[in-house]
């Protein structure tokens, strides 16, 4: 998908529209992240803008300048631990509250109204998977889609594991979806 | 290719009916990256400075903090941060106050200085001592990074970090 490491030596030496492509690459990613921690539009926000300010200052010593997906994994990860340290914050356990990020986007206005009632359906199913599971899928549905390299710097999880809890998550989610009357298909764990 | 460099999800387009491509377009709809985000992003490349040295973060006392606290929170006290540059050391201690945060901070070696507490809305400026030391009220919480300047030395800027 294009020469990464080209792009952070351009950008390195000044060059907008190569940092423009960087934001565009992997922006997705970022904002997934931060939602996989359930922080709100607010926090999701300085997670995002404290990213990309980081990167900008570290351009030029990168170590693996190819990896720098993995690299705004680990540091969205890092910043959403520091904003849930906050007094008084207690670190999410998949409770619900599905509404705050549901609330965060209005149906495009052409979309039906059985489509849109099946988008928020499926999206309260999802949110009210277990944890790990919610914070698994969200990194996963990323746009565009993560490595399996990012993926394990956003969750510190093995790349071994990934696969298989991948598939266990999406099973649980054809269920939760099914008893919420939505058919999904689960696929394999592949 | 390198296992590590597989894509682990399924792009929005992807035809194959994988069930994470169906995932992916609902994120799309449901919680796409706010047009402001994006823009904000694109803009934090003139933040970029080439004239200064970064003091890296060294140290950050919210992963020990997490650990003891548990789940559930309570009163952590100040948040201790070291960020460290080859000949400058900056310590901070970030303390809460509301949506504000209160900076208490040492240069090692100590020196004076003049200090600018940057964050996305602006800069603060702030004077440290002969000996180093240096606070500041009311930064507001967010990203944050202190630029140091010291009479016959580069500029240091420290890593932008979230308080």
């Amino acid at each position: 998908m294009g020469d990464v490491a080209g792009l952070v030596a351009a950008a390195a030496r000044g060059d907008q529209e190569a940092w423009n492509a960087l934001v565009s690459r992997y922006a997705g990613l970022v904002w997934a992240v931060a939602r996989s921690f359930r922080l709100d539009d607010a926090d999701a926000g300085d997670v995002s803008q404290t990213c990309w300010l980081r990167l900008v200052e570290h351009l030029g010593r990168l170590r693996d300048p190819e990896r720098v997906g993995a690299w705004l994994a680990t540091t969205a990860r890092n910043e959403a631990m520091r904003i849930l340290r906050r007094s008084g914050r207690q670190v999410p356990v998949g409770d619900g509250h599905e509404l705050d990020v549901a609330d965060a986007s209005q149906p495009a206005p052409d979309r039906g109204v059985l489509t849109a009632e099946r988008d928020e359906v499926l999206w309260r199913a999802f949110e009210s998977l277990p944890a790990r599971c919610r914070a698994l899928l969200r990194v996963l549905m990323a746009d565009p889609p993560p490595t399996y390299e990012e993926v394990s710097a956003a969750l510190d999880m093995p790349i071994g594991s990934i696969g298989p809890t991948r598939g266990r998550c999406l099973e649980r989610l054809r269920k939760n979806a099914e008893l919420a009357g939505i058919t999904v298909d689960a696929g394999d764990s592949a | 290719m390198d296992e590590r460099d597989r894509t682990a999800g399924a792009g929005r387009n992807d035809e194959s009916g994988d069930p994470m491509s169906t995932l992916s377009a609902l994120a799309a709809r449901m919680d796409p990256v706010p047009p402001a985000v994006l823009e904000a992003a694109r803009a934090t490349f003139t933040w970029r400075t080439i004239d200064a040295e970064l003091a890296e973060l060294a140290f950050d006392s919210t992963f020990s903090d997490l650990a003891l606290a548990g789940v559930r929170g309570g009163e952590l006290g100040p948040r201790l941060l070291t960020f460290e540059a080859p000949q400058l050391t900056v310590e901070l201690e970030v303390s809460e106050v509301g949506d504000a945060r209160r900076f208490v901070g040492q240069l090692v070696p100590p020196t004076a200085a003049e200090l600018e507490i940057r964050h996305p809305s602006g800069a603060t400026p702030v004077t440290a001592d002969e000996l180093g030391r240096f606070s500041a009220d009311r930064i507001p919480a967010g990203p944050v990074s202190v630029r140091v300047v010291r009479s016959g030395h580069d500029p240091v800027e420290t890593d932008w970090i979230t308080v």
